[in-house]
Order: structure tokens, then sequence, then C-alpha cells
């Protein structure tokens, strides 16, 4: 029950997104009156749901790379601090975006808990969002070039370009509810994978879902209420402001923007790019809002001189000013508010986490081929990523990938593999073939989670993935090794962590 | 009889459509021979004939036009060029009723000033033109649907028959007046040609609608 309170506030926003977002796939279809609200709802919210569930885990991955939210009651500021974010710049008239206050949220968890922001994938999340309305620009102009051509060539009569473009604003709004879900489910639930209160569910023997699908159904039925509930309004606004387009023009931006989120979500899209020789595209939620926007300047542009006088460059530019408020004004807010949820209600927002060149962990990282020559041994953790790496860095200076494996290697966790804890997998939601290996090391302590990996791909091939194994399988023995973690963790976090802006302040 | 979902609607509305269009081009046929018999043979049988297929005509014309808006509305379909097609179907029948109104006219009150007209030849080339500019109408009405881009050229067809047509009523119109005739019958066969060109002046109104129409849809 404590769970879903703390997963409130990315219901909460998830409610907000499938209000505003479901406008841009089903909007000009239905403020159109071609297609009506209750069928729109209904396609939207059935496929948002699918979308997120069967393929979500690609960009809700990207935002947890940015920053690794441990604690459920850090994940619930997080959401919080976005969706107020949201909400009040929305309610002020400020243009905003669901994805930069997520991200923006995360940096402030991560400013206040002392951990390191992956400056490399914040750099490639800030180069989606000038990415993704450039390519819904690029998409939209090819597709209405294509179509138009097609259309010119096949002489429809006018009322069966509109039955055309009728199912075409049906089959693109469903493309685009899963690419929605597939995509945006990330800003909603993103910040909780690291922290999901649910095990692996099996119904009836046909469905088995991760702790991971369930949080992103949860997630989806909260966009689907959205759509419901509040998207109407939203749907008739923007499809009547969009209708100054044409249907086709119209039709062409949905698709547009589905594709867009697609290519931000499909982590087959990513491989095939890989093997074609390009470099891997980065699997991150990007603003549907945006998408649309530019994928209606592409549009513009595509009709000349006549097109340029017709966009109004001023919502570009405050547009474009959003990129860089949005996430600073969440960050803000997050770290206020997760200084509160911490202070005055008493709630662990971030377990911390620390660090020790201890002597297994120094000759793992020789073994690794990370220079150790100028690395002291220390005598006592360290707490917080932070202040690690800055005691580090006065020590040697290492390239950026191996500075990231080393606090990887040197991260800490005491574990001891006890009876009771054995007891509670029994409980627990881990397959009998994986407990088996962990009942197989009672009694046997471990200071780094590396080492308990170790330990158990030694005893089962089960909980070791070859090399090259897909991307998904390698998440769930992820989550599999999380879950023995959690259970077997000898000091459990304390709930008020003296770290925070003090360690920071330390460091 | 309640029509089949999304496809089947609009083919049936196309079919609707097209025969409407059908039922315009065939009463300026009906109009063009009608003036000839009634030239040619006066008030008989045939010319009178042709009349009652103009009012069949009109009324099928009439009840196809009703439908289709009916269809466009409760439907939902075409919801930016509703209002366009309504008012060029309106137009189109508006022809259609001119048509068939001023053969009646002809054949009631005006068929001594045009039976045994001294030009008969002149008013039969009057007669053709103002009946191609009607043509002209429904097939640029027909491109509007199908082919946009190749309105202009039946606007511009329609023009150039409307400014024909305008000729060659004037230089009847001079001849008549200059004739020997009762000023009575010159008056009555004045008459009787701005009715036969009154027609072209509908058509080019289509055509006036038609270039914004077509402007709309274009791509």
């Amino acid at each position: 029950m404590a769970s879903l309170v703390f997963l409130s506030s990315g219901l909460f926003l998830g409610w907000t997104l499938g209000a505003n977002d479901a406008s841009n796939v089903f909007g000009s279809a239905v403020g159109s009156r071609m297609l009506r609200f209750s069928t729109a709802a209904l396609l939207c919210s059935l496929f948002v749901v699918i979308g997120a569930v069967t393929a979500g885990a690609g960009a809700a991955g990207g935002l947890g790379e940015l920053g690794t939210i441990n604690a459920l009651a850090g994940a619930f500021t997080t959401a919080l601090g976005a969706a107020i974010t949201m909400t009040w710049m929305t309610r002020a008239g400020l243009p905003a975006s669901t994805t930069q206050a997520v991200v923006g949220a995360i940096v402030g968890w991560n400013w206040f808990s002392g951990s390191i922001t992956d400056l490399s994938q914040l750099a490639r999340i800030v180069a989606t969002w000038v990415l993704s309305p450039l390519l819904a620009a690029l998409f939209a102009a090819g597709l209405h070039r294509l179509a138009v051509a097609a259309i010119r060539r096949s002489r429809p009569h006018l009322l069966r370009l509109d039955a055309n473009i009728r199912l075409g604003l049906i089959l693109a709004g469903v493309f685009g509810s899963y690419s929605l879900g597939a995509n945006n489910i990330g800003n909603v639930m993103g910040v909780f994978v690291n922290a999901s209160p649910f095990g692996e569910l099996h119904v009836a023997g046909l469905v088995s879902l991760s702790g991971e699908q369930q949080l992103f159904l949860l997630g989806g039925i909260a966009i689907a209420v959205g759509v419901y509930t509040y998207s109407r309004r939203v749907m008739m606004t923007v499809g009547g402001s969009l209708m100054t387009l044409s249907p086709l023009a119209a039709l062409v931006v949905v698709v547009a923007n589905a594709l867009v989120l697609f290519v931000f979500s499909s982590p087959q899209l990513s491989a095939l790019a890989v093997s074609l020789g390009l470099p891997p595209i980065p699997l991150i939620p990007v603003s549907s809002s945006q998408a649309v926007i530019g994928a209606v300047l592409g549009i513009g542009l595509l009709q000349g001189s006549r097109g340029v006088r017709q966009i109004r460059w001023g919502v570009l530019g405050r547009i474009a000013s959003g990129w860089l408020t949005t996430p600073v004004i969440a960050a803000l807010v997050s770290f206020v508010l997760l200084f509160v949820v911490q202070n005055v209600f008493g709630q662990q927002v971030y377990r911390p986490v620390a660090y020790q060149l201890s002597p297994p962990a120094l000759v793992r990282l020789a073994e690794v081929r990370i220079p150790t020559e100028a690395l002291a041994m220390d005598r006592q953790p360290v707490v917080g990523a932070l202040r690690f790496r800055s005691l580090l860095r006065r020590q040697a200076r290492l390239e950026p990938a191996q500075e990231q494996r080393l606090l990887q290697i040197a991260e800490i966790r005491p574990l001891s593999i006890h009876p009771q804890g054995l007891e509670a997998l029994e409980a627990g939601s881990l397959p009998p073939a994986y407990r088996q290996a962990v009942a197989e090391l009672a009694g046997r302590s471990f200071l780094h989670p590396w080492q308990l990996a170790d330990a158990l791909a030694a005893r089962s091939p089960l909980w070791s993935l070859p090399q090259g194994a897909p991307a998904a399988a390698r998440k769930r023995l992820d989550a599999r090794l999380a879950v023995v973690l959690d259970t077997f963790s000898v000091s459990p976090p304390s709930p008020r962590a003296p770290a925070g802006p003090a360690a920071l302040r330390a460091a | 009889m309640s029509t089949p979902a999304l496809f089947g609607k609009s083919r049936v509305l196309e079919a609707q459509i097209d025969e409407f269009l059908d039922k315009v081009a065939e009463g300026g046929i009906y109009f063009q021979r009608g003036i000839e018999l009634l030239l040619e043979q006066g008030v008989v049988g045939e010319t009178e004939r042709k009349l009652e297929q103009l009012i069949a005509l009109k009324e099928r014309a009439n009840e196809l036009r009703r439908a289709v808006v009916n269809t466009l509305y409760s439907e939902m379909l075409i919801p930016d060029f509703r209002g366009d097609v309504l008012r060029l179907l309106s137009h189109l029948y508006g022809l259609l009723d001119a048509t068939k109104n001023g053969f009646q006219e002809l054949l009631i009150g005006y068929h001594e000033a045009i039976a045994g007209a001294a030009a008969v030849v002149e008013v039969k080339s009057l007669v053709a033109v103002v009946a191609q500019s009607l043509q002209e109408a429904v097939l640029g009405a027909r491109a509007f649907f199908r082919r946009p881009e190749a309105v202009r050229d039946h606007i511009n067809l329609i023009r150039v028959y409307e400014a024909e047509a305008d000729a060659i009523a004037l230089r009847l119109k001079k001849a008549l007046f200059a004739s020997e005739r009762p000023l009575d019958r010159k008056l009555l066969a004045r008459d009787a040609l701005a009715v036969i060109d009154g027609l072209a002046d509908r058509a080019e109104e289509i055509s006036d609608e038609l270039s914004i129409l077509a402007i709309k849809r274009v791509l």
C-alpha cells in the first residue's frame, strides 16, 4: 500500500501526460471531427498501454542511465517535482515538456544525493531535444512531398481521399499512441524502475510480467485515465489550431510525430543503425509536443517563402527557451522537495552508496586493465559518488570510461547470505533454479556487489550471460541480482543519511 | 437504406455526385436540342418532350443534391469541404433549374419570337456556345472532385464561351433592331435572346466559385 502511495506522483505525472500528449496523436482527427472522441480515447488508451508494457523498457533505460534513483521515496519526490514543475509552467503559460521536467528533476536528485550526473548521457538527452523536432520536420517534409505526389498520380475523388485520410488518421493515431506509450512511459515511470516495489508476476502460467512491466502497466493505465478524463478539451483546442493545416498535412504531422517517438524508443532500430555502421540511436523519451511543432514547421518550410512568413517565430523562440528553463526549474523544485521530504517527513529519499578501494577491488581493477599504480587503498568507505570521485581524481586522472568502471568496481554493499534472507527469497518472485545458486552460498559474506555476481555465476550458468547477450536479458538478470542484493544487505540504509547536501559540501 | 461503413459510404456518395453532374450535363444537351427543334419545327410534340425530360432531370437532380448534402453532414464527411460542396451543388442545381425555366419560357411565351427568326443559324450558334459553357461548368465541377489542378482549364473555357455568347447575342440584337419587324416582336425576341445568353452568365458565376474552390483544393 505504501508503495502505491509513493507511486502516486508517477501516476499523477502519467495523468498529465495522457491529458496533454494524447492530443498530439489524435488531436487533429478529433478536433476536425473526423473521428469521435470516444473512439479516439479507446484506441489511444489501449495502444498507449500496449506500447508501454511491451516496448517501454528501451527509452526508460535512457533516463535510468542519467541517474539511478535507488529509494522509492526519492523516486516519488523526483516525479512529484517534475509534475509540479509541469503544472506550474503550464498554468503560467510557459512552454513545458514532461521529458525536460523529468530530466531536470533527476539531475536535482543527483545533486541532492551526491550522485554523479553522467554528462555524456545528459548531452545525448539534450541533443535529442534539438534533434527530435528537426527529425520531425524532415519526416514531415518528406512524407508530405511523397503523399502529394502519390495523390497527384492516383487522382482520387475528394470523397475517396477524405476516407483514406480518415483511415490514415486512425492508423497513424494507433501507431502514435503505441510509440507514445513506448517512448514516454520512461518519463512517467522511469524514475521508479530502480526502486520498483514489484517482483515478477505470472498470470495463470500464460502471461509473465516483470516488475518493470508491471510499473509500466500502471503508468500506462494512468496515461489512459488522463486521456479519458481530460484530453478531450485539449484535443479540441490543439486539433482546432492544427486544422489551419489541410487534413493531409494534419495526417503527415501525426505520422511524423509517431515516427520520431518510435525512432527514439526502438532498440531494434538502434541495433540496425549500429549494424549499418552508424552511431546507435539514443533511446530516450522525447517530447511529442515538440515533435509535432517540428513537423508543422517542416511542412511550412516546404512551402517556401509563403510558408516561412506563416511561421510564428516568436512561438519557436519560446519553445527553445523552454529547453533551458524547464530542466533548471525542475532541478530546483526537485532539490527543495527532496530536502523537505527527507528532513520534514523523515523519509529516505536515496540510499547512500559507499565506495572503497579494497584489496579485492584493486585486484579486480588490475584484471580489467585499469592502471592501479597511482591508487592508494582506502581504509574507510567513502560515502557519495561525487566525494569518492573527487578523492580519486586527486590520486589519478583516468579516462571517463575507466573512471565509470572503477566506480562500479569500488562500490561497496556488505552482504551476508543468511538463513532468514533465504527464507524471504522463498516467498519472493525469484525462480527456484536461481534461488538454488544463492542457497549454495549460505554463510558467505561479500563486500562488493560484483563479488556476489561472480560467485553466483560460478555456481550456476543461469547467473551468467555470454558476451553479446540481448540487453533485455541483461536487464532481467540485473533485476534478479538486485533482489538478492536487497535481501542480503548487512546494513540496511539509514532512513536519514547524513549525505546529500552535507556530503556535497564535504566534497 | 443505411449506407455501409467508411469506404462504402464514400462510394455511394461518389456515385450520387457523379449522377447529379450527369443530370446537369444532360440538361444542357436537352436545352440545345429543344431550341433547335423550336427553331426548325416550332412547338411540336417532340419539342414539348424535351421540356418534360428537363423537368424529370431537375427533379432527380434535386433528390440527389438533398441526399448528398444529408449524407455529408450526418456522416461528418469532408469536414473542411462540406460547405463548399454544398454551395457548388446548389449553384449547379440553380443552373439546371434556370435551363429548364428558360426553355419553358421560350416554349410558352417567346416561341413566336424565336420561331422563324431571320438569323436561325446565328441563334443556333448562340445556343451551341451557351450549351458548351454549361458542359464546361459540369466538367470543371468534376475536376474539382478528382483533378483540382485541371479546374483552371475549364474555368478559362467557360469565360471564353460566355464572352462569345455575349458577342453573338449583341450581333443578333443589333440585327434584330435594324430589321423591319414590329417593335413588340423586337422586344420579345430581345428578351428571348437574353434568356438564352443569361445561362452562360450563370455558368460564369459557377466558374468564379470554382476558381476559389480549386485554390483551396490544390495540395
